[in-house]
């Protein structure tokens, strides 16, 4: 089995992510967006202020990852930032973790549903004979 | 037997840690499926034959005020909130100068269906000075009062309603009550009132079963509004828009394209922008309260939640320049038009993100095209937490 080695790099996201504070932040993640593969967690435990250029600029990140054949995670997200996640219908598209500890670590866990039923089904105890 | 009616309208009641929002006017003027509770209170009175009314509202609502006076014939007296006692007392003295014998005092606050017949029989048969109503053991700013009784009333008023010098007996009601102090009250009256376990109903016209519509409220073509809503007086819902669950669109809010409004209300001039999906929330003044999370969120970003401007120079504009663009526009469109236009899909159309993301509008969930999908062609969210 092959067990991922790559880094996982977290962020964490400013306080108030307006059209100004995303450019910003998408020029300092630009680099690991960039990498062969990037794993991204971005920590939202202190966004209080989320607006439309915000949720864009996730999603650009996002796009740039998977382009890249790799993903951006989302961690500890704060209730300003899950409201506007929802409104915008885009909590659907990412993956979401209570804390950035359980995000990063779900990349070296990951598993194709498929690999992951095989290694249930081999993992399963055989049945107990009939008497 | 001459009774009247006293109806108070203050703020002082409302939480203030969830309802910054509501903090522009007091909740008794807020409209909830086309009216404000004083409104329906004010109506619920007169249905008992309690006339003539007096309203005593604070200031900072002078507008609102005055509509009333001229919908339902209220006398309405309006009050800055340092003086709003004093002018309630004042207005008291005069109902009972002017030959008054009893008087029901009402501040809104809570909305109680009361039988105002049992509260004045009770009040009589004990010939009490003041009575007050109460629901399952708490007691509601309703009082019945001697007119003859001003030192029992005096002392009433000056007390904020708290206490009275004599004996004041309870006078339990079971009739419907929602103690509108908090955003989740609000949200709670308007599912109550749409689904009719209030007897008082929604303002407008039942057009379809469940459903009520005011007057000059725009429903676009493509737009579904599904049983029990409540769409208000000049609100608009724009092609492709969603309201159902109990969701209540009040006067002059407008939902725009293919945004969905479930299980919420959308407070009066909310403008609720391109591809949302609102739920479970009370929104209006550029904030959301979300009920499931219990928060209230600011929201800056106008093209997702805006305030539409109250004053009509503005609004007839837009509306004029809406005019004279739409011969041109239906001009140009015919010429370039292939077909007949196909409505969208409502599954495709909610598994895009908004429109008001710019950039980044229109990207598709790749979760909707999952496995379970195809086993569930009517599923049209499937989210994805983790690797759950």
């Amino acid at each position: 089995m092959d067990i991922n080695s790559r880094p996982v790099v977290v962020k964490r996201m400013p306080e108030r992510l307006n059209g100004r504070t995303a450019r910003e932040f998408l020029r300092d993640v630009q680099p690991f967006l960039h990498a062969d593969r990037p794993q991204l967690v971005f920590d939202l435990s202190q966004v209080v202020q989320l607006d439309a250029a915000g949720v864009e600029m996730l999603l650009r990140c996002m796009s740039e990852a998977h382009k890249r054949d790799g993903d951006v995670k989302l961690a500890s997200l704060s209730e300003q930032a899950a409201v506007v996640l929802e409104l915008t219908r885009t909590e659907r598209l990412f993956e979401i973790y209570e804390t950035s500890t359980d995000a990063a670590r779900s990349f070296s866990g990951f598993l194709p549903n498929a690999m992951r039923q095989q290694l249930l089904h081999n993992k399963r105890p055989a049945a107990p004979l009939a008497a | 037997m001459d009774i009247r009616g006293l109806l108070l309208v203050n703020s002082g009641s409302i939480r203030e840690d969830d309802l910054a929002f509501l903090a522009s006017g007091p909740l008794g003027l807020l409209e909830i499926a086309g009216k404000s509770p004083l409104e329906r209170m004010a109506e619920r009175l007169q249905q008992y034959g309690i006339a003539p009314l007096t309203a005593i509202v604070e200031t900072s609502s002078l507008s609102m005020a005055n509509s009333f006076t001229a919908s339902l014939g209220l006398n309405c007296i309006t009050s800055t909130a340092d003086r709003f006692w004093r002018t309630a007392e004042s207005a008291f003295n005069d109902m009972a100068q002017s030959g008054a014998e009893l008087v029901v005092l009402v501040r809104l606050g809570a909305y109680a269906e009361i039988d105002f017949e049992k509260l004045v029989q009770f009040h009589l048969d004990r010939g009490s000075r003041v009575s007050q109503a109460g629901h399952e053991g708490r007691k509601l700013d309703v009082f019945c009062i001697s007119a003859s009784r001003r030192n029992d009333a005096a002392s009433l008023f000056r007390s904020q309603l708290s206490r009275c010098r004599s004996e004041c007996p309870l006078v339990e009601d079971t009739g419907y009550m929602n103690p509108l102090a908090a955003a989740r009250d609000l949200r709670q009256f308007a599912i109550d009132i749409l689904t009719r376990q209030t007897q008082t109903c929604p303002a407008g016209e039942e057009i379809r079963p469940g459903i009520w519509m005011s007057r000059q409220a725009i429903i676009e073509k493509g737009a579904r509004v599904l049983a029990p809503a409540f769409v208000g007086a000049y609100a608009r819902i724009r092609t492709g828009a969603v309201v159902t669950r109990c969701a209540s669109i009040e006067h002059h809010a407008q939902v725009d394209c293919g945004s969905v409004v479930e299980n919420s209300s959308v407070l009066p001039y909310c403008y609720v922008g391109a591809g949302l999906d609102l739920a479970h929330s009370v929104a209006g003044m550029r904030q959301i309260a979300n009920l499931r999370r219990d928060v209230t969120v600011e929201i800056p970003d106008p093209k997702l939640i805006d305030l539409i401007s109250v004053t009509s120079g503005k609004g007839f504009l837009s509306s004029a320049a809406e005019f004279l663009t739409y011969l041109p526009r239906v001009a140009v469109q015919g010429i370039f038009a292939g077909g007949k236009r196909q409505q969208p899909d409502l599954n495709a159309a909610l598994r895009r993100t908004s429109p008001s993301l710019g950039g980044a509008a229109g990207y598709e969930t790749s979760a909707c095209d999952s496995e379970a999908t195809q086993k569930f062609p009517n599923m049209i969210v499937a989210r994805r937490y983790g690797h759950q």
